[in-house]
C-alpha cells in the first residue's frame, strides 16, 4: 500500500492457478491462519506475482489489526471479582 | 446481580474448585462481554450470569482444560439469547451485494484524502476507537459474536464452531460476511463525517 495506481484487478491471471477474484476471496481465511497446504502455496504464488492483490491483502491485514487493537484492553470494574464470588456463594 | 437467580445447591469444596478454575478467566470473559454488549453494567451482568450458569453445570464439564472455551460458549449463547433486541442493528444487504462490496476499491474510487500518498493507511487512521467499536456493535448477533470471539480470543475456526454450536463452514461464512458488513459500516461513517464528498456518496 502507499503507491497510487489504478484501482481494479486488471492483470491477466490466466497463467496462474488462482484468479485475482479467487485470491481475494481467500484473504480472510489466510489472515486467520486457517488456509491449509496447497491453498496457502497457491495463494502465496499468486501474491508473489500480483502487486494489486498484495496491496489488497495488506489493507485487509491493517483493517483487522485496527479492529483487534480497538477491542483489546478493557479494564475490570473495581470489585467485580468479589461481587461474583458473593453471587456464587448464594 | 440484577436478575433473580435460583440458589445453586453445591458443596463448599466443589464451589471452591469451580472458583479456582473459572475465576482466572474473568478478565477475558469481561472483555468479551463488554465488546459484545458495549456497556460496562450490561457486561458485568452477563459475566455474572455466565459464572452462575457455569457453576450450576460444573459437573458436566469433563475436561478442566476446556474451562475457558466452555465459559466463552455459555457467555456467547447468553449474549445471543438475552441481548438480541437491545441494540440498533444494521439492515443487511443481499449477499451478492455484500460480496461485491469492497472498502479498498471505494477508497480508491472516491479518494477521500486527495493529498495523501498513503491513502488507505490514512483513511483507516482517521477512525476514532469508539467508532470502530460502535461499527462492530451494530452488526447483527450472528456476525458480531464470531467476529468478537475471533478478535478478542484469537480462537481457531474449529474452536469457534464448537463455541457457537455450528459447522466450521458456517463460521467461515459468518466471519466473511461480518467483515464485509463492518467495512460497509466504516464507509457509511466516513460518508456521515463528510470525508467522502462526491455525488456517489449520496447514492
Amino acid at each position: 500500500m502507499g503507491l497510487r495506481h489504478s484501482a481494479g484487478m486488471g492483470e491477466d491471471m490466466e497463467s496462474r492457478k488462482l484468479s485475482c477474484t479467487q485470491a481475494v476471496q481467500q484473504f480472510f481465511v489466510y489472515l486467520d491462519n486457517a488456509l491449509k497446504g496447497d491453498d496457502v502455496a497457491d495463494l502465496e504464488a499468486h501474491l508473489e506475482a500480483c502487486l494489486d492483490c498484495c496491496e489488497r491483502l495488506e489493507f485487509s491485514r491493517k483493517l483487522d489489526a485496527l479492529v483487534r487493537t480497538r477491542l483489546a484492553g478493557a479494564s475490570l470494574p473495581e470489585g467485580i471479582e468479589q461481587r461474583i464470588r458473593r453471587t456464587l456463594a448464594g | 446481580m440484577r436478575s433473580t437467580a435460583p440458589q445453586v445447591e453445591m458443596d463448599a469444596e466443589s464451589r471452591e474448585r469451580f472458583e479456582e478454575q473459572a475465576l482466572p478467566h474473568l478478565e477475558s470473559l469481561y472483555r468479551l462481554a463488554l465488546r459484545l454488549t458495549g456497556a460496562a453494567a450490561t457486561a458485568e451482568d452477563l459475566v455474572q450470569e455466565t459464572y452462575l450458569r457455569a457453576l450450576r453445570r460444573f459437573s458436566t464439564l469433563r475436561d478442566p482444560g476446556r474451562m475457558k472455551p466452555w465459559l466463552c460458549q455459555i457467555l456467547s449463547r447468553l449474549a445471543i439469547d438475552r441481548h438480541r433486541s437491545a441494540r440498533r442493528e444494521v439492515p443487511l444487504p443481499a449477499p451478492e451485494e455484500l460480496d461485491r462490496f469492497s472498502l479498498y476499491d471505494l477508497i480508491w474510487e472516491e479518494d477521500p484524502l486527495p493529498y495523501s500518498d498513503r491513502l488507505h493507511d490514512d483513511f483507516l487512521a482517521q477512525f476514532p476507537d469508539e467508532e470502530v467499536r460502535a461499527a462492530l456493535l451494530a452488526l447483527p448477533e450472528a456476525y458480531r459474536v464470531p467476529l468478537v470471539l475471533l478478535y478478542t480470543e484469537e480462537l481457531s475456526y474449529r474452536e469457534l464452531a464448537e463455541i457457537l454450536g455450528c459447522p466450521v463452514g458456517t463460521v467461515m461464512s459468518r466471519l466473511h460476511r461480518g467483515r464485509k458488513i463492518l467495512e460497509r459500516e466504516l464507509w457509511d461513517y466516513a460518508i456521515r463525517q463528510g470525508w467522502v464528498r462526491t455525488w456517489k456518496a449520496e447514492s
